[in-house]
């Protein structure tokens, strides 16, 4: 009843409150997206595939271009205790051409359908050679189902999409190792000939399978999960890290943002307060009222933070990575409550420090 | 004009030293069924050589249905003393009993209960909450207490507010009502739950002095027609006139117990 007739009653004032947590949370919300844009953008050729594991050379230091396997090793690997599918993967960073010019290209040449294989939403993976899936992202280069992507003198026809699949931040196309190891000697004249070689081992594993045993059956070799391979593409890790520190700062500053504001309102309802309290109000009534009023300050600074968000992904430029997913959206309205709830808290010290006693007379 | 210093009706202190009503502590003697009985309270603030005496060794008996003043100069110790009465701070020694209520045994949650439930508090400046309406702060109140039926409450509420003649101002914000109708809000407050004891401080202190008569004496018609024990607390002597019984009280001290009639006139 207090604390909702006063912010009824004194709306200017909680507008600023609001305000300022709406800032925060649009801020926090356009950081998140740009967190996961660069993180789903890097990871999602090895993260969003059939593969719960890779298997790199030793030496790769779990980079699937540095690694270098022979093709014989995926049957080794396929033999390996828990393991229960194995496939090649290739991959090659390179520049491509498309319908409207020269596209960026992350090529995959795996088993299509097979481990590691992404899975097609519109049209069909590639099953004969020449042929290839490629990653939504390139519709906006003109790329339709039936178009040409060459690399080098090698084209593919274009035969179906795969979404969130990209590698680096660069689209990518999935093909049959044929295919890929052609595109690879067009454009690296110095791997001519070495047919055998492949970059890496997609797998399948068990539920209990143990990584460490797979990489001993193997010589040579590490295995990472398919998590961790995306976690080891350089900078991915660093990226993810510095933004969540800047977006649980922001945070946190949202947190002292509440505190200063309710103990503000505090101190100058410190005379009402002692009167209330003389009245016979609990000190936990009155601070419950200020929790109350915390949640609901944080509240609508979560909604209006979120829809100034949405509104502004609209004017964002298609170049910037950035992805609004509802889970990130969900943990910083949670982290926004939690963050409203514990700076209003510090208030209750304060509320419980007032004596009813000062309610009456002046001194002494 | 007279010198204020020489004015009787201004100087509290001058009625209290002549006055020929009997000391409290005799009186209390003569009250042994009262509603309030404070005994032997004291109450001392620091240690040592900044020890102050603000009530000291002070008895007095009201009796149910009495409207009292407690009256004496500033820094008379006679907030403290309505303080310790009405559970708003414990006593260096002594007792004050409610009933059969011992106030000063009650620990901090059951005084807060206490004071919800059977004391009525009507301060120096009315202290309502500025962003509830005239009726709003009658409810507030009652939702400190449980039991208390939203229908019930809304009935008492407004039958308060009428006998206050605020019916019209039932949805006005304090800011909207004047001096004496904020005080009025308040005496409507302070009698909202039903308490046993109703507790007033210096009610007319920012009013002037035809708002100021006007609100005692609505404060003693509510106070008489409900049969609740009244004490208020002034240094303004034209306003005992209308209470049934006057404590004097100087540097602590309960002086004297007189009747209204002989103060001041």
């Amino acid at each position: 009843m207090l604390a909702l007739n006063e912010i009824r009653r004194g709306k200017g004032r909680f507008a600023a409150i609001v305000s300022a947590l709406s800032l925060i949370v649009f801020l926090v919300l356009v950081l998140g997206a740009l967190a996961d844009g660069l993180f789903f953008g890097a990871t999602g050729a090895v993260r969003n595939t059939s593969a719960t594991g890779y298997v790199f050379a030793s030496d790769a230091e779990g980079s699937l271009v540095r690694s270098r396997l022979p093709v014989s090793d995926v049957e080794k690997v396929a033999a390996a205790p828990g393991v229960e599918q194995a496939g090649p993967v290739g991959v090659l960073l390179t520049g491509g051409v498309g319908p409207d010019g020269p596209i960026d290209l992350a090529v995959f040449g795996i088993d299509p359908g097979g481990p590691g294989s992404p899975t097609a939403v519109e049209g069909t993976l590639p099953t004969e050679p020449g042929t290839a899936a490629v990653d939504v992202a390139l519709r906006d280069a003109g790329v339709t189902l039936g178009s040409e992507v060459s690399v080098g003198d090698v084209s593919a026809t274009v035969v179906g999409f795969t979404a969130d699949s990209e590698y680096q931040l660069q689209p990518t196309l999935w093909t049959g190792v044929e295919t890929w190891r052609s595109m690879r000697d067009a454009v690296r004249p110095e791997l001519r000939g070495q047919t055998d070689v492949i970059n890496s081992v997609a797998i399948v594993t068990a539920p209990d399978a143990d990584l460490g045993a797979i990489a001993a059956a193997v010589p040579d070799t590490t295995v990472l999960t398919a998590a961790e391979t995306g976690l080891a593409i350089p900078g991915v890790e660093q990226q993810s890290s510095t933004l969540n520190s800047i977006i649980y700062t922001t945070l946190a500053v949202a947190g002292l943002v509440v505190a200063l504001f309710f103990a503000l309102l505090v101190l100058e309802k410190r005379e009402l307060f002692a009167a209330l309290k003389a009245l016979g109000a609990s000190t936990g009534r009155l601070g419950r009222g200020v929790i109350l009023q915390a949640l609901i300050a944080s509240a609508l600074g979560v909604v209006i933070g979120a829809v100034v968000a949405r509104l502004f992904d609209l004017v964002i430029p298609p170049e910037v990575p950035t992805l609004f997913r509802t889970e990130t959206l969900l943990t910083i309205a949670v982290f926004t409550l939690v963050a409203g709830v514990v700076g209003a808290m510090f208030s209750l010290r304060r509320i419980a420090k007032i004596d009813p006693a000062t309610a009456i007379g002046g001194a002494l | 004009m007279t010198d204020p210093a020489n004015d009787p009706v201004l100087d509290a202190t001058r009625s209290a030293l002549d006055g020929p009503g009997a000391s409290p502590a005799d009186d209390a003697a003569g009250h042994p069924s009262a509603l309030l009985h404070v005994n032997d309270v004291r109450k001392v603030y620091g240690s040592g050589h900044t020890e102050v005496v603000a009530v000291s060794d002070a008895t007095m008996a009201v009796d149910e249905g009495e409207f009292v003043a407690l009256l004496g100069p500033s820094g008379s110790g006679k907030t403290t003393l309505i303080s310790i009465i009405g559970g708003l701070l414990a006593p260096s020694s002594g007792r004050v009993t409610v009933g059969d209520v011992d106030v000063t045994a009650m620990n901090k949650k059951e005084l807060t209960a206490f004071r919800a439930e059977r004391v009525g508090f009507v301060f120096q400046s009315a202290n309502l909450v500025p962003f509830l309406t005239a009726r709003e702060n009658l409810l507030f109140v009652s939702s400190l207490v449980k039991g208390i039926s939203r229908t019930q409450a809304n009935e008492r509420a407004d039958q308060l507010l009428s006998e206050l003649g605020l019916s019209a101002r039932a949805k006005n914000l304090p800011e909207q009502l004047s001096g004496g109708e904020r005080q009025r809000v308040a005496i409507g407050r302070a009698l909202m739950n039903d308490p046993d004891l109703v507790l007033v401080d210096e009610p007319t202190a920012a009013l002037d002095t035809a708002m100021g008569r006007q609100v005692v004496e609505l404060l003693r018609r509510e106070i008489k027609a409900r049969g609740k024990t009244g004490i208020m607390v002034t240094h303004d002597l034209r306003m005992v006139e209308y209470t049934d019984r006057v404590f004097e009280i100087l540097d602590g001290h309960l002086t004297h117990v007189e009747q209204p009639s002989a103060i001041g006139h």
